[in-house]
C-alpha cells in the first residue's frame, strides 16, 4: 500500500493519446491549405493576364478535385486504406456543409440587409392607411399585417393541432382499420400545392357568398398545416418506448389514462416540435391568402369580418409595385416574418425547458 | 373489491393455468400449459430463450392481448374465476395481478415519489396517506434508504438497479394479489440482484409470485416450485417438468430437465 503510494506520487499525469506526430501535422496543414491557396493565386494571376475565370467553375473543377487529391494522399500516407477513405469523406462533408451554410447565410443576409432599411418602430406599430407606393418609409408600417398573421395563424393552429394530434393518436395508439387510408390521405395532402388549397376555400366558401376574411384565410391554411403536424407528432409518439405504455397498463391503468399521463408527457417536446414546424409551414404562405383574405391597408381586429392584411399578402402587395420604397417595405415584411418565427421558436423552447 | 384495494391488503390469490395455448398470427408458440400457483408460493419459470416464458407470463395478467396478432385458448383461473371469461375487464385483472418487466421502465417524466404513486393517479384512486404509502412501498422494495432524501428527483436519475426496485415499489403500491416478474434481475448488478431476491422472499408472505429467470441459482434461492419450459425444433413450447424446486433441480424426471439445469444446453 505504502509502496504504491510512493510510486504514484512520483508519477505525473500525461496525455499519451494527444501526442502529435510533427510530420503528420505538417502534412495535414499543407494538404488543407495548399489547394485553396493555389486556387486563389490561379484566379488572380489568370484575371490579371486577361482571362475571365468564373469563380464557381474554378471552385468545382479546380479546387475541389485538388483538395480531394491532397486529402487522399495524406490520408493514405499516414493511415493507409481506411485513412484515404476517411479523408475523402471529410473533404466531401465539409464542402457540402459549407455550401449549405453559405446558402442559408446568404438568404438570411439578404433579408436582413434589405429589410433593415424599412425596419423601425413605426414599421411595427403603424398600419398602411393613406400609404401609397411612393410614400417615404418614415410613414406607415406592417402593424396591421403582423396582427393579421398572428390572429389567422393562431386560429389555424387552434383548429389544426387537435385534429393533427388526433390523427397521430389514431395512427399510433389504436388498431383502427382506416389507418392505411388515413396515412395515404395525409401523405397526399402534404403534396397539395398551396394555391389549390386557397382555390378550394375560395370556391366552396367565398364564391358561395362568404366574405373574404381572416377566418377564410385560416381555413385555407389548415390543409397545409395538418400533414406536417400529424406526421411529425406521429413520429414523436412512435418514439415513446412501448415499455412505458405497457408499464402503465400493467398497473391497471385504462388505456386513455396511460396515454394521457405517461405517453403524451413523454412525447411532449416532440409534439411541440410538430406544432412549431406546422406554424413555420404556413406563416409565410401567400398563395392561399390572395383570394381568401385579400388585402387591407387598415387594421382589422375581427378575423370574421372582412378582408384582413397578413404579412405574406402585405409583402406580395408591395413588391408588385415597382417603386423602391414599396419594394423596401416588402423586404421589411420578410424580415418581420423571420423575426416572428424566431421569437416563437425560441420562446416555445424556453417555456418547454422551464416546465421540465 | 376496488374500493378496499388500497386500505386493506389484498390476500394473496391462487392462480391456475389450464390448457393454455398461445399463437402469434398463425404460429403457435405455446401448447397445452397446465400450471398451478398456490397462494404465497414463489414459482420460477425457467427454460432456454424463445421457449415462450415471457409469452406465458403475459397471459397471466392479460398483457398478451395487447400484441397485434395475439391468439389464446385455455383458462387462467384467479381464485377460481377465469380472467378471460366474458365480461371480465382486463383493467380489473391487472389491478390484482401486478407485473415487473425485464428492462426497468420508470416513467421518465415523473419523480421518484410520483412513480410510486403513478398507479393511483392512473387508475383515479385516492389514498389518504400518500406519504405513508410511498414509504411502505419503497421499504418493501428495499430501496427506501437510498432514496428517502431525494423523493422529488427524476426517476431517471437512479441507477439501473435502483430503477428496477422503484418499478417493484410502483407495483407494490397497488397492492397486487399476484406479482409477475419477467427476468427482473437480468439487467442488474449482483448487489441489486441480491436485494431484489430478499424482497421476493419477504413479499411471498403477502402475495403469490411468478418469476421468469435464466439464473439457476436464483431459481433455487427464491422459489418454492419450478416449471421448466422447452420448445424443440421450432415446435410450440410447453412445460416439460413442473414440481417443487428441490425436485426439479435434484431429481428431475425428464432427462432434458437434467441437462438444462446442469448447463448442458440452452
Ligand atoms: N410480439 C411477438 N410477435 C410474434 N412472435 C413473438 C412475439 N413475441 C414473442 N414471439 C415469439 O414467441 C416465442 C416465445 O417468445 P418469448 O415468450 O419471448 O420467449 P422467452 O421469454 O422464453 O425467451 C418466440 O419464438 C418468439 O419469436
Ligand atoms: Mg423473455
Amino acid at each position: 500500500m505504502t509502496a504504491t503510494q510512493v510510486q504514484t506520487s512520483t508519477m505525473k499525469p500525461t496525455n499519451p493519446w494527444a501526442k502529435r506526430n510533427k510530420a503528420r501535422t505538417r502534412d495535414v496543414v499543407i494538404a488543407s491549405l495548399l489547394p485553396g491557396i493555389l486556387a486563389v493565386v490561379f484566379f488572380f494571376v489568370g484575371t490579371a493576364l486577361g482571362a475571365t475565370i468564373d469563380p464557381a467553375v474554378l471552385l468545382i473543377i479546380g479546387f475541389l478535385p485538388a483538395q480531394l487529391l491532397a486529402a487522399f494522399l495524406v490520408g493514405r500516407k499516414y493511415y493507409g486504406r481506411h485513412g484515404r477513405e476517411d479523408a475523402l469523406l471529410i473533404v466531401v462533408t465539409i464542402f457540402l456543409s459549407t455550401f449549405v451554410m453559405v446558402l442559408l447565410l446568404s438568404v438570411l443576409w439578404s433579408v436582413i440587409s434589405a429589410g433593415a432599411l424599412a425596419l423601425r418602430p413605426s414599421f411595427i406599430l403603424q398600419n398602411s392607411h393613406y400609404i401609397s407606393g411612393t410614400t417615404s418609409l418614415e410613414y406607415g408600417g406592417a402593424g396591421h399585417a403582423i396582427l393579421g398573421t398572428v390572429m389567422a395563424v393562431a386560429i389555424t393552429t387552434i383548429l389544426t393541432v387537435p385534429l393533427g394530434f388526433g390523427i397521430a393518436v389514431y395512427l399510433t395508439e389504436t388498431g383502427g382499420k382506416a389507418r392505411g387510408v388515413i396515412r395515404t390521405l395525409i401523405q397526399a395532402m402534404s403534396g397539395l400545392p398551396s394555391v389549390v388549397s386557397g382555390l378550394f376555400i375560395y370556391s366552396i366558401l367565398v364564391l358561395q357568398g362568404w366574405q373574404p376574411s381572416g377566418f377564410t384565410g385560416s381555413l385555407a391554411l389548415l390543409p397545409l398545416m395538418l400533414p406536417t403536424v400529424s406526421r411529425v407528432s406521429e413520429e414523436a409518439l412512435r418514439l415513446v418506448p412501448v415499455d412505458l405504455r405497457n408499464g402503465a397498463l400493467a398497473l391497471g391503468s385504462p388505456t386513455w389514462q396511460a396515454f394521457a399521463k405517461v405517453v403524451f408527457p413523454a412525447a411532449r417536446s416532440g409534439l411541440l416540435t410538430a406544432v412549431l414546424l406546422g406554424v413555420a409551414r404556413i406563416v409565410g404562405e401567400t398563395a392561399p391568402l390572395v383570394l381568401t383574405t385579400t388585402y387591407n391597408n387598415d387594421t382589422n381586429l375581427n378575423p370574421f369580418n372582412g378582408p384582413m392584411a397578413m404579412l405574406p399578402t402585405f409583402i406580395f402587395g408591395y413588391i408588385r409595385n415597382m417603386y423602391d420604397t414599396s419594394i423596401q417595405r416588402g423586404w421589411g415584411g420578410c424580415l418581420v416574418i423571420m423575426i416572428l418565427v424566431g421569437v416563437l421558436f425560441v420562446g416555445a423552447r424556453v417555456a418547454n425547458r422551464k416546465k421540465k | 373489491m376496488v374500493e378496499t384495494l388500497l386500505t386493506e391488503s389484498n390476500a394473496a390469490s391462487h392462480l391456475e393455468a389450464r390448457g393454455v395455448h398461445v399463437w402469434f398470427g398463425q404460429r403457435q408458440v405455446l401448447q397445452d400449459v397446465n400450471l398451478v400457483f398456490p397462494s404465497n408460493q414463489v414459482t420460477a419459470l425457467i427454460g432456454p430463450s424463445g421457449c415462450g416464458k415471457s409469452t406465458f407470463i403475459r397471459t397471466l395478467n392479460r398483457m398478451h392481448e395487447l400484441i397485434p396478432g395475439a391468439g389464446f385458448a385455455g383458462q387462467i383461473l384467479l381464485d377460481g374465476k377465469d380472467i378471460y371469461e366474458d365480461g371480465t375487464d382486463a383493467v380489473d385483472v391487472r389491478l390484482r395481478v401486478g407485473m415487473v418487466f425485464q428492462k426497468p421502465n420508470p416513467f421518465p417524466t415523473m419523480s421518484i415519489r410520483e412513480n410510486v404513486l403513478a398507479g393511483l393517479r392512473l387508475t383515479g384512486k385516492k389514498n389518504p396517506n400518500m406519504d405513508e404509502l410511498v414509504e411502505t412501498s419503497l421499504r418493501r422494495a428495499s430501496i427506501w434508504n437510498e432514496v428517502k432524501d431525494r423523493l422529488n428527483d427524476p426517476a431517471l436519475s437512479l441507477s439501473g438497479g435502483q430503477q428496477q426496485r422503484l418499478c417493484i415499489a410502483r407495483s407494490l403500491a397497488m397492492d397486487p394479489a399476484v406479482l409477475l416478474m419477467d427476468e427482473p434481475c437480468s439487467a442488474l448488478d449482483p448487489g441489486s440482484t441480491r436485494r431484489v431476491e430478499e424482497t421476493i422472499e419477504e413479499l411471498a408472505d403477502q402475495m403469490t409470485i411468478v418469476i421468469v429467470t435464466h439464473n439457476m441459482q436464483q431459481a433455487q434461492r427464491v422459489s418454492h416450485q419450478t416449471a421448466f419450459f422447452l420448445s424443440e425444433d421450432g415446435n410450440p413450447g410447453g412445460v416439460v417438468e413442473f414440481g417443487t424446486t428441490e425436485q426439479v433441480f435434484n431429481q428431475p424426471v425428464d432427462p432434458r430437465t437434467n441437462d438444462y439445469v446442469n448447463g448442458h444446453f440452452g
